[in-house]
């Protein structure tokens, strides 16, 4: 499949103002995007999220490594024509109402002007910021803005979305609203990047995601992947089925509770659950209740990121 | 606006019209026009009632130098400031990652303070215009050529400005820039101290080629500067104007291009 974004060994380091110190943002960073995906790329604040991003839309130069954008380098302009971009907490010119500044923008994308007025009434109905046409940005909460970075960053009807921290700064309705965006960007043939350090909403929005902490990359793929049924626990309710010691020796558990009188709750690895479920029942105790415990990205995301084997390698 | 360069013109176009817009929205920049304008009204149309010739004369130079000098504060102040509070306000990041040129940014950033310049002057110039016919003075022939000049020597101080802030704090910059306007309005005055035969500058090697090297890297402001010729009555052709004008655009193309060869490198944080 054809790859849209392309990182590959990226480096960045800054020097801080006197140059004392080099802080080593972007250690060691690789990943592909795939057309028409909805890529998530996650991290804890400071992990390198937005260093990568910047050099992604050539904001600034990586130290070291290749990027490829749609084929080309960051920058150029036939590369940008082609690709919308939200800045992380975006900051606009305050002076202007949302559609001068939408306009300002088409211009630069040298979008004619009925086409301009058309695009700029479609998306200001799309974000929800109509009724706030006749107010200066500088009067616009953090949400607002937040809806009109996206509307400019959708402005050339671009194949590529490359969003920092979209969710944040959002309510929970304005999350929810961002996030069916995204994927009706999806269903439109675009794809769509977007990092974050919160995880609940990516579960279900992303078909693939790359994890990365402390400027190195932790794991990538897809969340089946990552998440794989195989490997998820179950919980499991029995009654009767001998002592909480006896269950706890059984083959596949991880841990027994007891919840009442002969009564416990048995996590066992998924896949020995079956096998564990068989012998339960043989031994005639009864099954009150079975549920997948699927590994949240959360636990994975602090599996991996701290406490993952690189991680302690890298210190 | 077709071809090749049609959608340089255009771009650049936008990023200028919003330069001036926000300037036209700024209250501090606004009141600051009209203080400029009420200080040139006030100051000439207080200095008593009847007016010989020798006072009508200082009125004429007066007038011109303040109009100048305000275009040359205006000029500096907001040159300094024209990309560090995009960069501090984190404005640049959407404007930058649109398909546009670094350079094509920073050049519509300096036509737009132009075009604020121009305004400003024809401002100041038709306050100077009603005080003079007000108090009954002749309007120097050559009053339209004077002022076009003074934009000129303005335009030059934005580039120089933006040179500097391509490197130093604002406040530095406006030091520098400053200190360029100073030693530019003397270049005159040094040429003539490195033809003495006597004094420092004939004696001091070390001196002399600082002297000289100032002299060479920078613009001669005072060719700008026609206060005398209005007040004698000596034409200042379009000629003049014309041949002022190319010494100001290859200036100014040689700060500009230094700036934007900055702007280009830079990583935006
Ligand atoms: N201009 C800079 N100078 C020095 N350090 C920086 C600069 N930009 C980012 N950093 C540091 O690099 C690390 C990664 O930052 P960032 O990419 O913003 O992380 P994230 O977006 O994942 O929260 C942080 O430790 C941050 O402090
Ligand atoms: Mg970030």
């Amino acid at each position: 499949m054809e790859n849209v974004i392309e990182v590959e060994g990226l480096r960045k380091h800054f020097r801080t103002a006197m140059r004392q110190r080099r802080v080593e943002a972007v250690r060691s960073v690789s990943f592909q995007v795939a057309r028409g995906e909805i890529f998530g790329f996650l991290g804890p604040n400071g992990a390198g999220k937005t260093t990568t991003i910047k050099t992604m839309v050539g904001l600034i130069r990586p130290t070291a490594g290749r990027i490829r954008i749609q084929g080309g380098e960051p920058g150029k302009l036939s590369v940008m024509a082609r690709i919308g971009f939200l800045p992380e907490q975006p900051y606009f010119y305050d002076y202007l109402k949302p559609q001068e500044l939408l306009d300002t923008f088409g211009r630069v994308f040298g979008l004619p002007a009925a086409l301009r007025r058309k695009r700029i009434d479609a998306l200001l109905a799309q974000v929800g910021l109509d009724h706030a046409r006749g107010r200066t940005l500088r009067k616009f909460s953090k949400g607002m803005l937040q809806r009109v970075g996206i509307a400019q960053a959708l402005l050339n009807d671009p194949d590529l979305v490359i969003l920092d921290e979209p969710l944040s700064g959002l309510d929970p309705i304005g999350r929810k609203e961002v996030i069916d965006l995204i994927a009706s960007l999806k269903a439109r043939g675009k794809t769509v990047f977007f990092s974050s350090h919160i995880l609940a909403d990516i579960e279900r929005l992303c078909d693939r995601v790359v994890i990365i902490d402390r400027g190195v990359v932790r794991a990538e793929g897809t969340l089946g992947d990552l998440l794989g049924a195989g490997r998820s626990d179950k919980e499991i309710l029995v009654e009767g089925a001998g002592t909480g010691d006896e269950l706890a020796a059984l083959p596949g558990v991880r841990r027994v509770d007891q919840i009442g009188a002969g009564v416990h709750r048995v996590v066992a690895a998924g896949d020995r659950s079956d096998e564990l479920l068989r012998y339960v029942l043989d031994r005639g105790a009864r099954v009150t209740g079975v549920t997948e415990q699927r590994m949240s990205l959360e636990a994975l995301f602090l599996d991996r990121a701290f406490e993952g084997p690189q991680a302690r390698e890298a210190e | 606006m077709t071809g090749a360069f049609g959608g340089t013109f255009r771009r650049i176009g936008a990023i200028a019209r919003n330069t001036f817009i926000e300037a036209s929205r700024n209250r501090a920049f606004i009141g600051l026009g009209i203080a400029a304008v009420a200080l040139v009204v006030s100051s000439m149309a207080i200095s008593g009632l009847a007016l010989s010739d020798q006072r009508a004369r200082v009125l004429v130079d007066f007038g011109l130098f303040s109009i100048a000098l305000l275009e040359v504060v205006i000029a500096i102040t907001m040159g300094v400031i024209l990309v560090f509070k995009e960069v501090d306000r984190k404005t640049f990041y959407v404007v930058l990652t649109k398909p546009i040129l670094r350079v094509e940014v920073l050049a519509g950033k300096l036509l737009g303070l132009l075009a604020i310049l121009a305004l400003s002057l024809v401002a100041m110039g038709l306050a100077w215009v009603l005080v003079l016919w007000l108090r009954d003075v002749p309007l120097p022939s050559d009053l339209v050529q004077a002022l076009v000049l003074s934009w000129f020597q303005a335009a030059l101080m934005t580039a120089i400005a933006l040179f500097f802030s391509a490197f130093a704090s604002p406040i530095l910059s406006g030091v520098f820039t400053f200190g360029a306007f100073l030693v530019g309005s003397m270049v005159p005055v040094l040429e003539e101290l490195l033809t003495l035969k006597k004094g420092p500058l004939a004696t001091n090697p070390a001196a002399r080629f600082l002297a000289e090297s100032t002299v060479s890297l920078t613009p001669d402001l005072s060719v700008f500067n026609v206060g005398k010729e209005l007040i004698l009555g000596i034409p200042v052709g379009w000629g003049y104007v014309g041949a002022a004008g190319g010494y100001c655009l290859a200036w100014c193309v040689l700060f500009f291009g230094l700036a934007a060869l900055v702007f280009e490198r830079r990583d935006f944080n």
